[in-house]
C-alpha cells in the first residue's frame, strides 16, 4: 500500500512537471481539474467506504464464498459477469466494493469476471450509446463482447 | 463560491447504506452499527494520500490529452490500422460514457467502421488510462495488474472480430442513428 502510494505520488509529480513544461498553464488546469473532480465526487467516495466498512463488519462470507467463491466453478464466473453487468455507478463505488467481496472470500475468476463485465458491459452505458450508436451497434458490441468476462475470470482461476 | 450537487446515484448509494446500518444495528446494536462506520472511515482515510495523488494524475492526464484532439487523430482512420490507432485514441480519451459516445457517434458519421468503433470503446473500456489511478487505489495493485494482463489483448481482437463478422453491417448502422 505504502509502495503504490509513493508510485502514484511520483507519477503525478512527472507529469506535474511536464505540464508544466508544456506551458499555456496546464499545470494548473490539471490540478484545477483534479480538485474539481474531488470535490464532485468526495460525498460518494464517503458513503462508498460506508458500505465498504458495513459490509466488511456484516461479513456475508458464508455467502460470498457459496455464490462467487474460489470453488463456485463456471456459475461464478456467470454471477460475477451478470453482477458486473448490472452494478451501477463508476469506479469510485465500482473498484473499493469489488475489492471487499474480495477480501470476504470471492474467488480471482469471478471476481475478474466481474471487473471486467462491469467495464465493458455495464448496462448503465447502453442509455448514452443508443442515441449516438443506435441498437445494432450496441447488439453487435454485446454480441462479441458477452463472452468475455467469463473467458477472462477463467483464465484468472487457471493462473493466479 | 460553486455550490456542488450531490447526484442521484450519491443519494441512492446512502440509501444503502442506511440500509446496511440498520442491518447492522439489528444484528449487533449500536456496536455493530458504529462499528461499520468506524471501518469505512478507517478504510477510506488509509487510502486518503492515495487518492489525492490519483485525482491529481487524472486531472493532470485530462489537461494533456483533450478530447477534441483524438476526435480530430482518429476522424481519419480507416481498416486494419484504423482499429489500433482507435485502440490508443479510446485509451488517452478522458471523461465518461458522455464525453466518448457523442464522439463514436461523430465517428460513426464521418466513415468510421465497426472494427474502428468498436476497438475505441472497448479501449475505452479496458484500456483507458484516466481510470488506472483509481484502480490501482481503490481496487488494489494485485488485483489491477492481473486485470490488465488478461485483458490487454481484448480490445484489438474484439476489433478485428468485429470487422470480420459485422463489417458490413456499419451501412446499416449509420443509416438507423442518421
Amino acid at each position: 500500500m505504502i509502495q503504490a502510494t509513493v508510485i502514484m505520488i511520483a507519477i503525478a509529480a512527472v507529469l506535474l512537471v511536464y505540464a508544466w513544461r508544456l506551458g499555456e498553464d496546464r499545470h494548473i488546469r490539471g490540478i484545477r481539474s483534479g480538485t474539481a473532480t474531488l470535490k464532485r465526487t468526495l460525498p460518494l467516495l464517503v458513503v462508498a467506504f460506508i458500505i465498504v466498512g458495513y459490509v466488511n463488519v456484516l461479513s456475508p462470507q458464508d455467502l460470498v464464498r457459496t455464490w462467487i467463491g474460489p470453488d463456485s466453478g463456471g456459475r461464478g464466473l456467470l454471477i460475477g459477469t451478470g453482477a458486473g453487468m448490472l452494478l451501477p455507478g463508476g469506479p469510485y463505488i465500482i473498484f473499493p466494493l469489488i475489492a471487499t467481496l474480495y477480501q470476504a472470500g470471492a474467488g480471482i475468476g469471478p471476481t475478474l469476471a466481474m471487473i471486467t463485465s462491469w467495464a465493458s458491459l455495464a448496462l448503465l452505458n447502453v442509455t448514452f450509446e443508443l442515441p449516438f450508436l443506435g441498437w445494432r451497434f450496441t447488439l453487435v458490441r454485446l454480441t462479441i463482447g458477452l463472452l468475455i468476462p467469463p473467458l477472462v475470470g477463467l483464465l484468472a482461476g487457471a493462473l493466479f | 463560491m460553486r455550490r456542488h450537487k450531490i447526484d442521484l446515484t450519491t443519494w441512492f448509494l446512502a440509501v444503502v447504506a442506511i440500509g446496511l446500518a440498520g442491518v447492522a444495528w439489528a444484528h449487533g446494536g449500536i456496536d455493530m452499527a458504529l462499528d461499520g462506520l468506524k471501518r469505512g472511515g478507517y478504510e477510506l482515510l488509509r487510502v486518503t494520500p492515495m487518492l489525492i495523488a490519483a485525482f491529481l494524475v487524472a486531472g493532470l492526464t485530462q489537461a494533456l490529452v483533450s478530447p477534441k484532439i483524438v476526435e480530430r487523430w482518429l476522424s481519419s482512420q480507416a481498416g486494419w490500422r484504423g482499429i489500433l490507432v482507435a485502440c490508443i485514441g479510446g485509451a488517452l480519451i478522458p471523461g465518461g460514457p458522455y464525453v466518448y459516445y457523442p464522439i463514436a457517434g461523430a465517428l460513426l458519421q464521418s466513415g468510421a467502421g465497426v472494427g474502428v468503433l468498436i476497438s475505441f470503446i472497448s479501449a475505452k473500456n479496458l484500456w483507458a488510462i484516466s481510470r488506472l489511478p483509481y484502480e490501482f487505489t481503490l481496487l488494489g495493485s494485485n488485483l489491477t495488474l492481473i486485470r490488465i494482463a488478461l485483458t490487454f489483448a481484448i480490445p484489438p481482437l474484439l476489433g478485428f472480430l468485429a470487422e470480420l463478422f459485422f463489417g458490413r453491417t456499419i451501412v446499416q448502422i449509420r443509416e438507423a442513428v442518421r
